[in-house]
């Protein structure tokens, strides 16, 4: 049972060489380059998409904001992918994994606040003081406040890895579950019925993509425009 | 290779210079932990005995 449980985990190999650099390059070969004017279906539909997430998302900010759209929309579509990509039988989820997600959530995170701090100083400063705090316990407030600032990333990547794992792991279990219990056919059907919802669920994996950006959105959001 | 970068370079060169800088203090808590592991395992190597003989 150990070795079935851990192994949607572990490193893919093929012939001793890990191939993870090349799973994590897979989706992109699910985005063709638009070359003409008017394309294929395909692009012409992915391009709508793309066109509606990036208005979506980058709606609320200022044009210094919307220079980052690019970094945004690449962000999301490729943890969408790879997500749902996941779902598939026997596939192995980069996402799952803790380090990629802080290789991700650090760097972003980093940059959206030396960002606020280069640009303006005095607003990031003030950011770690919510407004109309008693005086006594403005010490207090601020380290608070900088706890919370400092857990951010820690919070993005850990996130995204919990949910991814946390999904995967349950359906195996319940999945191993359900062919032990087949031969007593009294729980087979509620425990079908139960993978059957965990999977519709789990497709909400996207939703999480949607938290993943957000937040990271948010963040931005506070550093540029006050 | 240059048609794919020349349209990028605005990016790289003005709006990701603090992601360059977020992913400079990644690579060095990168750095940290690796070598905290590698310094563990070299400990353990050493002196199996005494990690493990004072029950």
């Amino acid at each position: 049972m150990n070795e079935n449980l851990f192994t949607p985990f572990t490193i893919p190999m093929m012939l001793g060489i890990p191939i993870t650099t090349l799973i994590i390059m897979f989706p992109t070969m699910l985005f063709p380059t638009p070359n003409q004017l008017i394309n294929n279906r395909m692009i012409t539909i992915q391009q709508w998409l793309t066109k509606l997430t990036s208005k979506q998302l980058m709606n609320t900010h200022n044009p210094k904001g919307q220079t980052w759209s690019l970094m945004f929309i690449s962000l999301f579509l490729f943890i969408t992918f790879t997500n749902l990509l996941g779902m598939l039988p026997h596939s192995f989820t980069p996402t799952a994994q803790l380090s990629m997600n802080l290789g991700m959530a650090i760097p972003l995170w980093a940059g959206t606040v030396v960002m606020g701090f280069r640009n303006k100083t005095k607003i990031s400063l003030a950011h770690l003081l919510p407004l109309g705090t008693p005086t006594f316990l403005i010490p207090m407030l601020v380290m608070i406040e900088t706890i919370s600032l400092f857990i951010q990333p820690l919070a993005l990547a850990v996130r995204l890895t919990a949910n991814i794992t946390a999904g995967h792991l349950l359906l195996h279990l319940i999945g191993s579950a359900t062919l032990a219990l087949v031969n007593i056919s009294l729980f087979t059907a509620l425990i079908t019925f139960t993978i059957l919802t965990l999977l519709t669920i789990l497709e909400f994996a996207v939703a999480l993509i949607q938290a993943y950006v957000f937040t990271l959105l948010v963040s931005l959001y506070l550093q540029d425009n006050t | 290779m240059l048609q794919i970068w020349v349209p990028r370079k605005p990016y790289y060169v003005h709006v990701y210079q603090e992601i360059w800088g977020g992913m400079g203090l990644m690579g060095f808590i990168v750095y940290k932990v690796k070598s905290a592991g590698t310094r563990s395992n070299a400990l353990k190597v050493l002196s199996p005995e005494s990690a493990h003989g004072h029950h």
